[in-house]
């Protein structure tokens, strides 16, 4: 039992050896404010609303304290009173009635967070009305503060999740037109072409999971250049290639295809002639570089720099799409580096960890 | 190699089911196909036949595939299953229920016959293992000007056939050993060799890079020279420098013999 004392001290250490307590003292009431707030992060279903109830119970000088979500059981500090049938049935009251209740030495107030009921503290003991209204607002407060961070970590992945869905329209009717076209002159080569659109369309949605690995997105571009080949024909010139050592490496979905999209709809596309794009995947000592060239265009240095900076218009979102996510899961020096210039063509490189905590497929 | 397969096909979307018929009739080692449009009449027609292998959609009415797989399982000799369903997410699922393999709708023809292979090898058909086989090759003498001497494995980068001779691309050059290529992929198919092409077996660790072009064709690129990789040995391919990757089994100097 020592142990497990010992283990947890922040726990129980009120119960255990109850401290000099002045309310007079602002740094421990600031600190145990803090505690309670902190403590309802996860709201009134989440694993802290007993530590709460503990702080709010020794900020009040309360007998004791409970918290209760809106099942209408209350999380007791520091252990259920003698009536609890009396106490549960002023919880249920107040739920009910969304307004106070009771009266000392046993009162309910309701909690609204967001003006909307989320739940009822109940305080037994002589405690002050005004200190027990205060009390209840300030566990309104962390209770909204803590929805508001959750939110915005929500916000936050699905920004990730967001960026990640990259079906481009323009080359999803260019697909389908011609697959369309080849149906009654080239049945088996339209059927094989269809088969290509599903694995595109499969991988490009796929759900499971934040992380893929290379063989996968090599894969996924090989597929999505055949489609391709079948839209541009003869303009459309492509090397792959991929050493195996960096096949096993785990990386972001998507990263590649938006690379070589890019790399045909600027270089390739625009210009009569047949275009060249070069994909390698090697390894470079404890990284893997993952290069897409093209002999088109090119551009001048400053666009380029915009582009990736998210300022290059609604027609090149993809590569700096692929720069944030990369940085958001490897850091900062994790971004894309493009090498151009007018007409010398455009070299994107991706360079990654080969080994990264946390980065599994 | 070829035992006939005798196997029915489950779907409840007929154009689907139609589909995966005619691909299993023009699969070369099946024999008979039948199909049923639900999976009540699955069992009707699994309880009165005998089948050697089930294909079965996921996703249908009042009894899903996995489902009637599970009842399958119970049988005494019960047939092998291969799941075909749109969705990924299922497969860890079927693999647990312990099916053969899981094809993705729509099927393609290759990964198909990857499938019949693979039954193939879990019908027991009178064929020799070549686990059986001692590793008495891990060194082949060739004739060179009167005089024999050894090859060994470990210096063998790819393989290409010859009709019955193989020719071994290795670091001393090139060997011409009389043998088939089938048998000899038999013998170091356990050390690491992949068939990658009617005619070529490559070492997976002498794989430097994998090469693809416009015209879709596929090239395991070694230091002795490109080898040439079939579409249908490709997906099989890919897995096994993967997996080798994954544990570390790329290093060339560990393989020596």
């Amino acid at each position: 039992m020592a142990v497990s004392a010992d283990q947890a001290p922040d726990r129980a250490p009120a119960r255990l050896r109850p401290r000099p307590w002045s309310r007079s003292d602002p740094v421990a009431v600031l600190n145990a404010a803090r505690h309670i707030a902190d403590e309802l992060k996860d709201g009134l279903t989440g694993a802290g609303v007993r530590a709460a109830a503990r702080g709010v119970r020794r900020l009040l000088e309360a007998d004791r304290v409970g918290l209760a979500d809106l099942s209408g059981r209350p999380m007791w500090a520091p252990s259920p009173p003698d009536d609890e049938h009396a106490a549960n049935e002023l919880v249920e009251e107040v739920l009910h009635t969304e307004t106070k209740s009771g009266r000392p030495p046993l009162v309910a107030l309701p909690l609204h967070v967001h003006h909307e009921l989320a739940g009822v503290l109940v305080v037994a003991g002589s405690v002050r009305r005004s200190a027990v209204r205060e009390a209840a607002d300030w566990v309104v407060e962390a209770l909204e503060r803590g929805r508001l961070e959750a939110s915005a970590e929500q916000a936050a992945q699905a920004e990730l999740r967001a960026l990640r869905a990259e079906i481009s329209p323009h080359f999803v009717y260019n697909a389908l037109t011609v697959i369309a076209a080849l149906v009654s002159s080239e049945p088996d080569r339209s059927r094989e072409l269809m088969i290509d659109f599903a694995d595109y369309i499969r991988y490009s949605l796929a759900r499971h999971g934040e992380y893929t690995t290379v063989a996968d997105e090599f894969h996924a571009i090989e597929t999505y250049l055949a489609l391709q080949r079948a839209v541009l024909g003869e303009r459309l010139s492509v090397q792959v290639r991929v050493a195996p050592e960096v096949l096993a490496v785990a990386l972001p979905y998507l990263v590649l295809q938006p690379l070589v999209e890019n790399a045909i709809r600027h270089g390739i596309e625009p210009r009569a002639g047949t275009g060249h794009v070069m994909v390698r995947g090697e390894a470079e000592g404890n990284d893997c570089l993952i290069s897409v060239e093209d002999d088109g265009l090119g551009m001048d240095p400053g666009l380029a720099e915009e582009i990736l900076a998210g300022r290059g218009g609604t027609d090149s979102v993809g590569l700096a799409n692929v720069d944030r996510r990369l940085r958001s899961v490897y850091g900062a020096w994790f971004g894309l580096v493009v090498e151009t210039a007018p007409g010398e063509g455009t070299r994107v490189v991706v360079r990654i960890p080969r080994f990264q905590p946390g980065v599994m497929p | 190699m070829t035992a006939e397969l005798a196997v029915l096909a489950v779907d409840d979307v007929p154009p689907a089911l139609d589909e995966l018929c005619r691909l299993l009739r023009e699969s070369p080692n099946v024999s008979e196909v039948f199909a049923a449009g639900d999976p009540l009449s699955a069992l009707r027609m699994i309880q009165n036949g005998r089948f050697d292998a089930v294909f079965l959609d996921i996703s249908m009415p009042g009894l899903d595939g996995l489902e009637l797989a599970s009842l399958l399982k119970k049988l005494s000799d019960p047939p092998a299953i291969v799941f075909v369903t749109a969705y990924e997410q299922h497969a860890v699922a079927a693999f647990g229920i312990g099916a053969v393999d899981y094809l993705l709708k729509p099927i393609r023809a290759e990964r198909l016959a990857d499938a019949l292979a693979r039954i193939d090898r879990v019908v027991p058909a009178p064929h020799a293992s070549p686990e059986q086989l001692p590793d008495a090759m891990a060194a082949l003498p060739v004739e060179t000007a009167g005089r024999t001497r050894y090859v060994r494995r470990g210096e063998v980068s790819f393989v290409e056939a010859h009709g019955d001779y193989v020719r071994l691309h290795a670091t001393s050059g090139v060997h011409v050993v009389r043998m088939p290529i089938s048998r000899l992929e038999e013998y170091w198919g356990p050390a690491g060799f992949v068939r990658v092409h009617r005619g070529f077996l490559v070492a997976l660790d002498a794989v430097r890079e994998l090469r693809s072009d416009s015209v879709g064709g596929l090239l395991a690129h070694t230091d002795l020279g490109d080898v040439p990789v079939s579409r249908r040995h490709a997906r099989d391919l890919r897995e096994r420098l993967l997996a080798a990757a994954r544990t570390g089994r790329l290093d060339r100097s560990e393989r020596r013999v």
